[in-house]
């Protein structure tokens, strides 16, 4: 560096204060930066001062060095996720079926032309890879108790209430509006029946085990299953005192038509004593008195069909169940009773029909602690999850022999009463009481000649183990899975007795419908 | 292919950005995104990608029509051709069979009514492709020489079935030549994350209390209305501005920068505001191709807002619920521009806050019913003439279960990260932490979506049926 230069430096420079200034600048606060040009540099005769632009740059580099740093960590964070992800979804071992849901999980598509081109193939990969992550079912606890909790607060302090689905204040009282068929009558309801629909939660169709062999085999009941009662279940749920209570909306006409249907059966088949016997749910009995409200009453309902019976014998479960209401008889996890709530019920009916009936010392009890029933699929609430109950059956210790038929009352086959709960992965109601998608007839050592036709939904299922010390014969057909004439049907089996018996929501919501079709099939 | 589900996420999502990174140059990394773009729009509509490539076809060889005829007849007939071929096209898919519906209503004739499935995003690419055609007419861009690049443009899967519209000029040169820095990654991957959030932990979340609510509007209280139409207001945001994070922010991962759909809508003042603020990109393109034309003479002024209006309420969906609700809107735009700006401005901010609110919740009232008996029984409801009551007992349960998210969800409304950023900048050391907190939220946001996802049945975009 030339004299001159030097000068011009030491001057331009400035003093160690102009350069410490910079320094701290530089240092101290980023922006804004200061930089010249060189055509800039080459106009001035200012000498630029090189100790203190490196110092810039070198902030600059820093910061940007930094900058670059955290979104590379950045990157490396999410990006792993990602890829982690991916790994997961893709290679670990996926789920075949979901034990909570009660269904088979999605499979991979089989490919064609016509399932590409209407999308379902395609639509089927991700709905494969989607439904059947590795440790679902723990997942989904995950969600239900640590992340669904943080929505809200329970209501009403310690009833720890939560709504799932929709409800409204009802005014319980009688509904007066005109039912839409006449209320005692044998002509064909002005609207045809329709088929079963279902709103459930499950969106994957599973099959039935339709056709079980001599040994039962582990197979899960269907989604339909799961809505034995029908769509309004899954949608209008109230939890309170860690039970799940499902919110009855009423009959609107429905109840009638029930009973009006009854009332073919018993014209169609005057020697043969029909009865009906609907069955409350846990909300008749386990709503506190301040939400009352939020559900119709069933006992009115039921009422209204008593005196809607054309020489149906109307059975009063409600009460005999009223009376045990403090004791274990529905499900506080699930939307079905338990089988003791069966053994009341059942026993009400034997009454009425005039038969014998064993006392429950005469049954081996069986209990499956830790259970979690459907409601918690339905809703997916840290409150019933977190409360599993006691599943608690009853094995008849009658000599039975059990034949299932398909639902066209063909194939038959060789079973038990009770399925063996070991083979599944969860226990409960399903699980001991199998699918609904069967005729099962139970010969029993009875010996008094009377042979019982039960028409039901899944609610009846556990009626059975409670009447073979009643009935020499018992036909269980599901009101919705049943390819027969009925009276055909009722006639070919020689039956003395017929009951229907159901849910509320069955016996006045779309699956009553069935009740008509089948007398007309 | 929805955003919200595990299957792009995890499957189709890295095996893309994996293959893009792996692609050497533009060209390879563009052939790349087609392939990508077609397969993700082909999962969804195996057939209709066919349609969606015609439409590109078309508009691409107007495009070549109008550069080659520049300034001449041929030029003008290129560009109403396109225009004509796009709006015929989004005629018959979406709209001939409330077209034919609505005639058989009114002069009660029989004509058979179409069963048309609507094809997933034919309004937003044909949006896009009728500002492509016109800005080359406009000349503020020229038209694209090579096919696989206009395709690259209209199918680029991150804002093909559910915006932003984005405009061939908004990524023209990017197309060409994109610089992809750590930073843009960064940002993007954050973008997506958070879209995911808004959707998949609020809005989802809170179409469970729209549906309890508003779903059973026959026996509704005044407070179960209002609290589902709010809680719907909110949702609808939560589900389209998180799509439109998503589609930004996987932009920006392959180098494009979309323009923002969305600035926080519900902190407006007025509703002339709201629209500056909601689908942005939907109320430029009315404003910029609509507004002016010159078809109503000298009441233009007025005569292009009410057809903006028409045609916003018309675009979201062939129900008469969205023309009336467009109408709707198009009606406080009026009033507000015969109020003038200044005057509105000397109204008291409070006043101006709760009036804009109330107008957009009962909007999204409007927006919801299809059933034009149930949007009566809803007004109805909500100013108390036919409810069951003010409020019920599962109100207040149904509020307490979700006093949280609703809570959330309102201050999730608001520019909470904007403000951060704004306190942030302030210094290096801040944005640093700003940009590490970012970084772990984004990662927290990305497993807690994936986590609720298994849960998930289906939860597409609300958008998607627009």
């Amino acid at each position: 560096m030339s004299k001159k230069k030097r000068k011009k430096y030491s001057k331009n420079s400035g003093s160690k204060k102009n350069s410490a200034a910079l320094n701290k600048k530089a240092s101290g606060k980023p922006e804004p930066v200061i930089s010249i040009s060189a055509s800039d540099r080459e106009a001035t005769d200012i000498d630029i001062p090189v100790k203190p632009k490196i110092l810039v740059d070198k902030a600059k580099l820093r910061r940007t060095v930094i900058n670059n740093s955290v979104a590379l960590m950045n990157v490396v964070l999410v990006g792993g996720i990602l890829l982690t992800g991916s790994v997961y979804t893709a290679a670990f071992k996926h789920e075949t079926k979901a034990d909570d849901e009660n269904r088979y999980l999605a499979e991979f598509p089989d490919f064609s032309i016509s399932s590409y081109i209407n999308g379902d193939y395609t639509e089927g990969i991700a709905n494969y890879f989607d439904d059947t992550v590795h440790g679902r079912a723990h997942i989904k606890e995950f969600i239900a108790d640590k992340l669904m909790p943080l929505k809200g607060r329970a209501y009403g302090g310690e009833e720890e209430v939560e709504l799932y689905g929709q409800a409204h204040e009802h005014d319980n009282e009688p509904v007066t509006a005109a039912p839409t068929t006449a209320v005692v009558t044998t002509a064909a309801p002005t609207t045809e029946p329709v088929s079963i629909t279902e709103t459930a939660a499950a969106v994957t169709e599973t099959d039935a085990p339709t056709e079980p062999t001599e040994a039962p085999q582990p197979k899960l009941p269907s989604s339909d299953d799961m809505n034995a009662a029908d769509g309004e279940v899954t949608n209008n749920i109230l939890i309170v005192n860690k039970r799940g209570i499902t919110l009855y909306g009423g009959g609107w006409g429905g109840e009638l038509q029930y009973a009006s249907y009854l009332n073919e059966y018993k014209a169609a088949l005057p020697d043969v004593n029909v009865y009906s016997m609907p069955l409350p749910t846990s909300c008749s009995f386990y709503l506190p008195d301040k939400y009352k409200s939020l559900a119709a009453s069933e006992k009115d309902d039921f009422d209204k069909m008593a005196a809607a019976y054309d020489g149906v014998i109307a059975v009063d479960a409600y009460s005999n169940l009223q009376e045990h209401a403090d004791e274990p008889i529905y499900s506080r996890t699930d939307h079905h009773w338990q089988p003791l709530g069966a053994y009341y019920a059942a026993q009400a009916f034997a009454k009425a029909a005039d038969v014998p009936f064993d006392d429950l010392s005469d049954y081996e009890e069986v209990v499956l602690p830790g259970y979690v029933g459907t409601l918690y699929n339905f809703t997916q609430s840290s409150k019933l999850l977190n409360n599993p109950e006691d599943f608690v059956y009853y094995k008849p210790k009658h000599e039975v022999t059990v034949t299932q038929y398909d639902t066209a009352f063909n194939n038959p086959v060789s079973t038990s009463l009770l399925l063996d709960p070991s083979y599944f992965g969860t226990s409960g109601y399903y699980m001991v009481f199998g699918a609904d998608s069967r005729i099962a007839h139970v010969h029993t050592d009875c010996g008094n000649g009377r042979t019982l036709v039960i028409f039901k939904d899944s609610y009846g299922n556990a009626l059975l183990p409670m009447l073979t010390g009643s009935f020499e014969n018992i036909y269980l057909c599901d009101i919705r899975y049943f390819d027969r004439n009925a009276v055909d049907f009722i006639k070919e089996v020689g039956a003395t007795d017929l009951l229907f018996s159901m849910c509320s929501y069955s016996a006045v919501g779309v699956n009553k419908n069935n009740i008509y079709n089948n007398l007309h099939k | 292919m929805v955003f919200s589900r595990l299957f792009f996420i995890y499957i189709f999502l890295p095996l893309c950005l994996l293959a893009y990174a792996a692609a050497r140059g533009i060209k390879n990394k563009n052939t790349v995104l087609i392939i990508f773009s077609l397969i993700f729009y082909a999962w969804g509509e195996p057939v209709y990608v066919l349609l969606m490539v015609f439409s590109a076809f078309v508009n691409y060889i107007a495009g070549l029509c109008i550069k080659k005829y520049r300034g001449g007849k041929g030029d003008t007939i290129a560009a109403a051709g396109a225009v004509i071929f796009d709006f015929l096209m989004l005629g018959i898919f979406k709209y001939s069979g409330f077209i034919v519906e609505n005639v058989n209503a009114l002069f009660s004739s029989s004509i058979p009514v179409p069963d048309i499935k609507l094809p997933i995003g034919i309004s937003f690419y044909t949006f896009q492709t009728v500002s492509y055609v016109i800005d080359c007419h406009w000349e503020k861009v020229e038209p694209q020489k090579s096919f696989k690049k206009y395709l690259l443009y209209l199918s680029l899967f991150p804002q093909l079935v559910a915006g932003p519209i984005v405009r061939y000029s908004t990524i023209e040169k990017e197309i060409d030549d994109r610089s992809i820095k750590i930073t843009d990654v960064s940002y993007g991957l954050n973008r997506i994350a958070l879209g995911l959030g808004k959707k998949v932990i609020l809005a989802n979340q809170l179409s469970i209390v729209v549906d309890n609510s508003l779903g059973n509007i026959a026996d509704a209280t005044v407070v179960g209305a209002w609290y589902g139409a709010v809680a719907y207001a909110m949702q609808i945001y939560f589900d389209f501005s998180g799509y439109s994070d998503i589609a930004i922010g996987l932009g920006r991962v392959f180098g494009f920068h979309f323009d923002e759909n969305f600035r926080h809508p519900f902190i407006c003042k007025d509703i002339t505001e709201f629209w500056q603020r909601w689908h942005i990109s939907l109320s430029t393109f009315f404003r910029d191709y609509l507004l002016y034309v010159p078809i109503f003479g000298k009441r233009r002024k007025y005569g292009g807002l009410f057809l903006v209006w028409l045609c916003t309420g018309i675009w979201h969906g062939a129900s008469w619920n969205f023309i009336l609700w467009g109408l709707y809107y198009g009606v406080f735009v009026f009033l507000e521009m015969q109020i003038g700006k200044k005057r509105m401005k000397k109204i008291p901010v409070v006043i101006r806050h709760i009036y804009s609110k109330l107008v957009i919740i009962v909007g999204f009232g409007i927006f919801y019913f299809e059933d034009l008996g149930e949007l009566g029984k809803f007004f109805r409801t909500i100013v108390g003439a036919d409810s069951t009551g003010l409020i019920g007992i599962q109100d207040k349960i149904a509020l307490t279960n979700n006093i949280y998210l609703l809570i959330v969800s309102v201050i999730c409304t608001f520019p909470i990260i904007e403000g951060i950023k704004k306190l942030t900048d302030k210094s290096f050391a801040g944005r640093t932490a700003a940009s590490s907190a970012a970084a772990i939220s984004s990662a927290a946001l990305l497993l807690i979506s994936s986590i609720l996802l298994v849960d998930a049945t289906t939860n597409p975009f609300l958008y998607f049926r627009f």
